[in-house]
């Protein structure tokens, strides 16, 4: 599309001007034409990259996991000293903080994007909710694991537990849920609400009634995703879920997720055979939990 | 906790005609979720002070028994009496600096590929790729960094392959998918008639990425920077697994080091005392830090506004 | 197996994350402990390298007489301090009591030996280092092989993280009072120090002995004579090998029956087996143990 310059030297005009600026910066030694088809090649090369190495890592964990998948390996319970055997309480401890935390934030985090995008003035207290929430997001996960530990376990003497982790995992997906949540909310068009106002509904019974439903799948979508970062979560587990090998039954029993067995596992370096399994199944639980919010997503578009 | 905090904003602005038609019994109903719904979203401010006032709490002693002379010097050894997180906190830099200088300009080029060069049947393979990228625990890229990189980093440095270097390249896959996505948002905002202007006077798409596009796009570009370099910062199991966790200023990019995220994990498990107060005001630098690049974020994305 | 629970009603204490571990885990009832059973439970606490003995041993113990051993890694110190309390019915240590503990009125049951081999990497012709070059060694004082007879090389020094009982027996039986050098790689597990010491040739590390063939493990590390005693069984029961260490049980005052009956397990020949695969060495039942 763009036109080869074959203008005559003697007339600069303007147009020329910034035509030939823009062709060869301040010197023209290397035609503009060579620069874009490298400039080009080179961001493919990163595009390519950046795909090489998922393909790469996942084919590595695949190719390495998936002989040591079996019913037995997942129903199974670790044996003796190096772990042989199956890892399925992780996976139950895994899931279910997961569940539980998600059971603490969704609540929260919807009814606090409905305040942001239904009834919220902007102004300086709503500048702060949105300043404390990008925090929130930002934390670093160890620093949560600290805080957890600190308040969940010890203060609240909740113990090593799967309410302690289910409760500092809640504040990692609180951000999460609730930006997505709220995104969901504003996409709803104005007129369905004008809508049911004009129809003399109250503010409550249109979120309720009619914004909520409408955003649906926009929502759950960020649940889905939210949900998914839970379940890779290890530094915010690590210490306030334990390490115990325990098939979980009350909110208070100690657990040890899927995250903090790979981690186990990978620094024993003993038997690799099930930390590549763990691996595997880790990253299939969460690929599916994607691939499953990228479905919702579309659906709902 | 917000029941002085919430009626400034609602009283005041509230009209009054739109709940003057409704039941008294409504009309509370109505107010009292409302007050429900604020509660609600001020429990982000409540947890970020909270987060922020516990880990301190905890942290107190480092003022008292340990001295900000300790804390901020160059020796990390607990054992000894002596938690300086100088060193530990020169580990983070370093590993974060190179991992923004390896995934930045990979980060912002594959954006910059998805958005405006790719065909839409290549970006339908290329963007979702991004995506599971994000989603990957960090802990598999710790165990991948870990079982093959660091032995390749060992094979060409002739070392242990423990280092800065392992976590850099962990690192920078780590924070591509972050800062493409933010770039690509970026670069979504800028309107077509900017690109078709500079088409149309003959600009080859090199050009109009490079003179147009990005300058157009710095601000959300920095934006991404920034939030992949908290993310780098607050990176924690998969540093762990490839830094060799020694705490002293490396003499080679290949050697071990430590950074503040690892060494809070490792030691955590069996600190107390002292040297478990240091590792909390470790946590409240941490936390410093990311909450200031959040702030740094909203400062820029404000005066993007104008 | 169920592993790391403790039980009992213990109060949270200055131990912290240890202290909270066993709390925690005193809430935990498992599910599968059949109530016929569960009147009569034993608690073994204390040291982590002992944890796969005490496991093992319990997992059997079980089977043979349905009395449930509950098993928890909390450091040596920990579990002294649970066992004089009352806590716990059993205390694992890898250490012997230091002068304080010698007043607790405890009695000491060794059950293993855990020797330590140093490590190198096969490449490496260096054969032999005395205790004195180990120790300039793991300082930072000697940073070359060349400087104990090897070739023109750095050294590469692997080293255990602090909460390693494994660190804590180098450091008491090698390092003395003298400090590691911290900029030597820090691994939190054995298998990944044999294994980062297998693909360097500079490479130095030290791992319970059990592990420097290991069935899981796919290459090979040489383990070195220490003051030109090979580390092999005999030479680690017999003492003759300087880096090594016992395993203990401690007991206050006359064991409970069943405490009693599983100490004797772990110390029957069946376990010999079993303590053998978990990287240690079954004492001699011939020879009297301090």
């Amino acid at each position: 599309m763009a036109g080869t310059g074959s203008a005559p030297e003697t007339q600069l005009t303007s147009r020329e001007r910034i035509k030939r600026a823009l062709a060869n910066g301040k010197t023209g030694r290397i035609s503009k034409d060579a620069a874009n088809a490298v400039m080009l090649g080179v961001f493919r090369c990163a595009a390519y990259i950046t795909t090489l190495v998922l393909v790469a890592i996942i084919a590595y964990v695949v190719i390495n996991g998936a002989p040591h998948i079996s019913p037995d390996f997942i129903f199974g319970w670790p044996q003796g000293v190096n772990a042989e055997g199956g890892i399925w309480p992780t996976i139950v401890s895994t899931l279910y903080v997961t569940a539980l935390a998600m059971l603490i934030c969704t609540p929260i985090a919807v009814l606090a994007a409905v305040y942001l995008a239904e009834y919220a003035k902007q102004g300086r207290l709503v500048e702060t909710i949105r300043y404390a929430a990008d925090t929130l997001a930002s934390v670093p996960s160890i620093v949560m694991g600290l805080f957890g530990y600190a308040l969940f376990v010890e203060a609240m003497g909740l113990g090593l537990s799967m309410v302690s982790a289910a409760c500092a995992l809640a504040l990692l997906m609180l951000p999460i849920v609730m930006r997505t949540t709220e995104e969901a909310i504003r996409a709803v068009p104005r007129y369905i609400r004008w809508g049911a106002y004009g129809l003399g509904a109250t503010k409550w019974q249109v979120v309720s009634k009619i914004v909520l439903p409408s955003a649906f799948g926009r929502i759950a979508t960020g649940i889905v995703l939210a949900i998914g970062r839970a379940i890779g979560e290890t530094a915010v587990v690590l210490y306030t879920m334990g390490q115990a090998i325990n098939l979980p039954i009350s909110p208070l029993d100690s657990g040890r997720p899927m995250t903090v067995h790979l981690y186990l596992l990978a620094n024993d370096g003993i038997n690799m055979n099930a930390a590549y399994g763990t691996a595997l199944l880790l990253m299939l639980i969460i690929l599916a939990f994607n691939l499953f919010a990228r479905y919702l997503s579309r659906k709902s578009r | 906790m917000n029941s002085t905090d919430t009626q400034r904003p609602e009283t005041a602005s509230r009209p009054k005609r739109e709940l003057a038609l409704v039941s008294r019994s409504t009309y509370l109903k109505e107010r009292a979720l409302q007050y429900l719904f604020f509660a609600c979203a001020f429990l982000a401010v409540v947890t970020v002070v909270l987060i922020f006032a516990f880990t301190m709490l905890q942290a107190a002693p480092v003022f008292t028994d340990i001295g900000l002379a300790n804390f901020f010097s160059l020796d990390w050894a607990p054992t000894e009496g002596r938690f300086g997180i100088l060193s530990l906190a020169a580990g983070s830099a370093l590993v974060t600096a190179g991992a923004l200088v390896l995934g930045v300009p990979l980060g912002v080029g594959t954006a910059v590929y998805l958005t405006e060069i790719a065909s839409a049947r290549v970006r339908a393979i290329i963007s979702p790729a991004v995506d599971l990228l994000a989603g990957i625990p960090s802990i598999i890229y710790g165990f991948f960094g870990m079982v093959i990189i660091r032995p390749f980093v060992a094979e060409i440095s002739g070392g242990l392959g423990f280092g800065a270097l392992t976590a850099w390249l962990v690192l920078a896959i780590m924070i591509v998918p972050t800062i493409t996505t933010l770039t690509i948002d970026a670069l979504r905002s800028i309107p077509m008639g900017i690109r078709e202007a500079g088409f149309a006077m003959g600009a080859t798409k090199w050009q109009v990425i490079y003179k147009v596009v990005l300058p157009a796009a710095r601000f959300g570009i920095v934006d991404a920077i920034v939030l992949g370099m908290g993310r780098a910062i607050g990176e924690t199991m998969a540093v762990l697994m490839v830094v060799g966790n020694a705490p002293v200023i490396p003499d080679s990019v290949a050697s071990p080091i430590s950074t503040l995220t690892s060494q809070i994990a490792l030691d955590m498990s069996y600190s107390s005392g002292l040297h478990r107060t240091a590792l909390f005001g470790m946590g409240v630098v941490l936390f410093i830090i990311s909450a200031s690049l959040v702030g740094i974020v909203r400062m820029l994305s404000k005066k993007r506004k104008g | 197996m169920r592993t790391t629970r403790g039980c009992g009603d213990v109060a949270l204490t200055r131990r912290g994350l240890l202290a909270a571990v066993l709390a925690s885990a005193s809430l935990t009832l498992l599910p599968g402990c059949s109530a016929a059973e569960s009147s009569e439970q034993i608690t073994v606490a204390g040291s982590t390298t002992c944890l796969p003995i005490a496991e093992i041993a319990a997992e059997g113990f079980k089977e043979e007489t349905g009395v449930s051993v509950l098993v928890s890694g909390l450091g040596s110190s920990a579990g002294i301090e649970a066992v004089s309390n009352g806590t716990a019915h059993i205390a694992s240590s890898s250490r012997g009591l230091n002068v304080e503990e010698q007043k607790l009125g405890l009695t000491t049951i060794p059950i293993a030996h855990d020797g330590i081999a140093v490590i190198v990497n096969e490449a490496n012709p260096v054969d032999n280092l005395s205790v004195e070059d180990l120790c300039a060694i793991y300082t930072g004082e000697i940073s070359n092989w060349s400087e104990v007879g090897g070739p023109e090389m750095d050294i590469q020094l692997v080293n255990r993280d602090e909460a390693s009982g494994t660190r804590e027996a180098f450091r008491t039986i090698v390092m003395g009072d003298a400090h590691f050098d911290r900029r030597a790689a820090v691994l939190p597990g054995t298998g990944q120090v044999r294994d980062v010491v297998s693909r360097s040739e500079g490479a130095i590390g030290y791992i319970s002995m059990g592990f420097v063939d290991s069935k899981y493990a796919t290459t090979t590390v040489k383990a070195l004579s220490v003051n030109h005693v090979e580390p092999s069984e005999k030479t680690i029961a017999s003492g003759g090998y300087p880096v090594s260490r016992d395993l203990y049980f401690f007991v206050k005052g006359e064991p409970a029956p069943s405490a009693a009956a599983y100490i004797d397990y772990v110390l029957s020949e069946r376990m010999d087996d079993m303590i053998r695969e978990a990287g240690f060495i079954p004492v001699a039942r011939s020879v009297s143990e301090s």
